[in-house]
């Protein structure tokens, strides 16, 4: 799908979209309506998920989810707020973003619920509970 | 009952820290757990503390075989943050540098898959011929290695007149070994009895499970960045994409080794293709904010980053997925149902460069479970 097909696909589940160029675009949407965007792009046959990014934003954490839509490239926001990270597992649509989902748990102390293997990726066993490194209070702190 | 095979994270079979836990009846693998961090040291957060220009130096050390990928998709990722275009002969060495990075990296997994498979004369010729391409870069960026060419806004080392025909002639002899390689997969028994049948991974669970590079192409996934997103100068260049369609390690194998002739080809073109002129652009890097993603296809397949700029000279944000994270769920699919004298080929077959972290485990002899114990659990043990 291209950048047209994409923007047409999800303008329903999405808040905004901003095209960056012509094989790139960021989409912000919410809790409520990411999975319904996800399923929309599953049911159009995209199946590889780059990554997952956790962006420290201050008040809240976004979460931006890469899509490869064949050629466009989809990048997908949801933002929590700090007293309040949860999110549900999108493992069961695209089973791809298993170590990217714990990624973001340990980095970032985000809960990712219905998780099949929530256990740390990179940081060692002995890592204190509730420090998360890529968070800014953390930044902070180290100083 | 099953037992426990532990391997790694120090391990003959294994030539970076990691830890596979197989867990086995018989000669038969039915389970595999995989952990990582052996070597995690914090990149992405040392990034955000640094300036731009001193992250070209950090990222060039996230990993020793692909330093050049890893810091052209990061200085193509500034770029596209501060909007600026390097100049056309910079993009032409990114690429000269980029597919000889690739010609190394592929002999170095040739020797040591068949160092794995018990065929060391072959892993002696194979760190031969890669002498020839370590010669090559260290003629154009001047080190072996870390090739410290890339900086935002091109490139630091230009590469002469003089030095094109020595390159040239590298190429011809790689072509002529990388060709015998060729046949000998194709031919000789040792390798085909231990390389076919083995470690499959079919198309659907490639791309189901995400995985990149020449470990879906072999799965017959028609994929590279490349030609689908082409960066640098890679639309102006000719070359095929190799798939196969079997997904076993012989066809990861006979990727890899055709891909090396299609490097050799697109060094030859952009050599000659080359045009004469500036080497980089001074990039004012107070940049606003503004937000980026960058591809590329790194030897061991889709390198992905993401940058987030703030109106300093700092990055917000820069998030890293190497091509072997995104090749790790996979691999438990081309081991189960699998033997035990498999797993070292089959490990080295997705051509691993990363690490991990465990600390013990116990195995209770009744039940057979395992157990893994924390730092904290293990002291009080030892009391």
């Amino acid at each position: 799908m291209n950048v047209k097909e994409v923007t047409t696909l999800i303008k329903d589940h999405v808040d905004e979209i901003k095209v960056a160029n012509d094989k790139c675009l960021f989409a912000t949407t919410d809790k409520q309506r990411y999975r319904e965007a996800m399923l929309a792009l599953k049911a159009q046959d995209v199946q590889h998920i780059f990554t997952i990014t956790g962006v420290d934003q201050g008040k809240t954490v976004e979460i931006i989810y890469h899509f490869d839509c064949r050629p466009a490239v989809l990048n997908l926001k949801i933002s929590l707020p700090k007293n309040e990270l949860r999110i549900p597992t999108i493992t069961d649509i695209f089973p791809g973003a298993i170590l990217y989902e714990r990624e973001l748990m340990e980095m970032f102390g985000v809960k990712v619920e219905g998780h099949p293997d929530p256990r740390r990726l990179f940081l060692p066993d002995d890592w204190p509970d509730g420090e998360y490194p890529l968070r800014k209070e953390w930044r902070e702190k180290a100083k | 009952m099953t037992f426990i095979v532990p391997i790694g994270p120090q391990h003959p079979a294994l030539k970076e820290p990691e830890f596979f836990k197989f867990e086995i009846k018989g000669e038969e693998i039915v389970d595999i757990d995989i952990r990582f961090g052996y070597v995690h040291r914090g990149i992405e957060e040392a990034l955000q503390r640094r300036d731009y220009k001193h992250d070209v130096y950090l990222i060039e050390r996230i990993c020793g075989i692909c330093n050049v990928v890893h810091t052209t998709n990061y200085c193509q990722a500034i770029e596209q943050l501060a909007g600026v275009e390097p100049p056309e002969r910079a993009k032409y060495i990114r690429v000269i540098i980029l597919e000889l990075e690739r010609i190394h990296s592929h002999l170095l997994w040739l020797g040591i898959a068949a160092h794995q498979i018990g065929f060391n004369t072959l892993f002696m010729l194979a760190w031969r011929d890669r002498e020839r391409v370590m010669d090559l870069r260290e003629l154009i960026s001047g080190n072996r290695v870390t090739s410290a060419t890339n900086t935002i806004g091109g490139v630091r080392r230009d590469v002469k007149t003089e030095q094109v025909p020595t390159i040239l002639r590298g190429l011809d002899a790689l072509e002529r070994s990388t060709k015998y390689y060729i046949d000998l997969f194709n031919s000789d028994r040792t390798i085909l009895a231990r390389c076919t049948n083995v470690g499959i991974l079919t198309k659907d669970d490639a791309r189901k499970l995400c995985a990149v590079g020449p470990l879906a192409r072999a799965s017959g996934v028609d994929t590279d960045i490349r030609r689908d997103h082409p960066y640098a100068i890679y639309d102006k260049l000719s070359f095929n994409v190799i798939t196969e369609r079997e997904g076993d390690v012989w066809a990861k194998s006979i990727v890899r080794l055709r891909e090396i002739l299609e490097s050799i080809q697109i060094v030859r073109q952009a050599v000659k293709k080359m045009p004469i002129g500036p080497i980089r652009i001074k990039v004012d890097l107070n940049i606003p904010r503004n937000e980026a993603i960058e591809r590329t296809e790194a030897p061991r397949g889709e390198l992905f980053y993401y940058a987030l700029s703030n109106g300093t000279d700092r990055p917000e944000r820069v998030h890293v997925r190497t091509p072997t994270c995104a090749n790790v769920a996979s691999i438990k699919r081309m081991f189960l149902g699998g033997t035990v004298a498999e797993i070292p080929i089959v490990i080295w077959s997705i051509d691993p460069c990363f690490a991990c972290n465990d600390r013990v485990s116990l195995v209770d002899s009744h039940t057979g479970k395992t157990f893994n114990l924390s730092l904290k659990e293990l002291r009080k043990w030892r009391h």
